[in-house]
């Protein structure tokens, strides 16, 4: 700990006592300080300083969030997104529109630029809900291995787990 | 350590909104703020707590900050953080009592803490014994660095009551440490 001293005691406890006694009472003080700084205070957690900055982050976009409120609107886009798909695959390929990526990625939970670096868990299911979209692209255009129905199952069976795990929250 | 005009342009940018000159000004004050809050309260979770209420209170007035020494400017959030605190605090007084006690109850020394533990533990429990607005003299002095004059004047008090306390404070640490 830095400690400047940007006082000279000696010559402030000199307005309020003789100079012996100032000079006395000056060294008490920082033979005083000296057991504080022998004694550090423990450091904050490295999470905690990164919690911290997330919380300013948010309060400069105007957000106010915790991780409650976090993985409850994570959880509805979830689900809103798994009820569109579901819809969307069901129907016949010729009504289906181009899919959309801007419906895909939940832009209504988070609106940062850089997602990975705001929160892990939006970032893991964003990347969740990439993989999901490209093969949900992959079975529009007739690709990959699998374009049965059971492949329209499969992608279903993945929204619903991804669901699942946001409601645990 | 930020100083002068590195400070200066730092707080700036957070006048400015920019999320990465405040992030810089918690990586400069974060460490000092936290020993500040934890050397008052003894206890880490809390400190946690005060420390991020902090910053997140710096966000909303750093445009109130009409310069002069930003380190004053801080504190005495925090100072007044402490004292919001405090006067919760006195509205939980039975559930805090009975931390106090268990906190005044460890034994100094407790051989499952290594040498730094012990130091720290037995350092915190000596603060205990000083008075609440003593022992927040001395922290206030010894994490802001503020010098006494600022420190008076952020206290509202006069420079020679300010530096009185100070000194039969720390000697009277000192006394118990060595005890």
């Amino acid at each position: 700990m830095k400690n400047p001293d940007p006082d000279n005691l000696k010559e402030l406890f000199e307005r309020f006592m003789p100079p012996s006694d100032a000079e006395t009472a000056a060294g008490e003080v920082h033979a005083g300080e000296d057991v504080l700084r022998d004694h550090p205070a423990p450091q904050p957690r490295p999470e905690i300083i990164v919690g911290i900055k997330l919380q300013i982050n948010d309060k400069l976009a105007g957000r106010h969030r915790t991780s409650h409120s976090l993985y409850r609107i994570a959880a509805a886009a979830a689900a809103v997104i798994v009820v569109a798909l579901i819809g969307y695959l069901g129907r016949a390929p010729q009504s289906r529109s181009n899919l959309s990526r801007a419906a895909l990625i939940p832009t209504a939970i988070w609106e940062s630029d850089d997602i990975a670096s705001d929160d892990f868990d939006i970032a893991y299911f964003a990347s969740e809900i990439q993989q999901i979209e490209a093969q949900v692209r992959a079975l529009e255009a007739g690709e990959g291995e699998n374009t049965g129905a059971g492949a329209l199952d499969e992608v279903e069976m993945e929204l619903m787990q991804i669901n699942a795990e946001f409601w645990k929250e | 350590m930020a100083e002068g005009a590195e400070l200066t342009r730092v707080i700036e940018g957070c006048k400015s909104g920019n999320a990465d000159s405040f992030a810089q000004i918690v990586d400069i004050y974060a460490a000092r703020c936290y020993g500040y809050f934890y050397r008052l309260t003894g206890d880490r979770n809390l400190s946690e707590e005060l420390l991020s209420e902090l910053f997140v209170k710096l966000v909303e007035k750093i445009g109130s900050y009409k310069g002069g020494a930003f380190e004053s400017w801080l504190f005495r959030i925090a100072a007044n953080i402490f004292h919001d605190h405090l006067r919760a605090r006195q509205r939980r007084k039975k559930l805090l009592d009975a931390k106090r006690t268990e906190l005044e109850a460890a034994p100094t020394g407790s051989p499952r803490c290594d040498d730094k533990d012990d130091k720290l533990d037995r350092l915190q429990i000596q603060l205990n014994r000083l008075d609440d607005d003593t022992r927040e003299l001395i922290m206030l002095r010894f994490y802001s660095e503020l010098s006494f004059k600022e420190i008076a004047k952020l206290r509202s008090e006069p420079l020679g009551t300010a530096l009185s306390k100070l000194h039969r404070g720390l000697r009277k640490l000192r006394e118990l440490m060595e005890g």
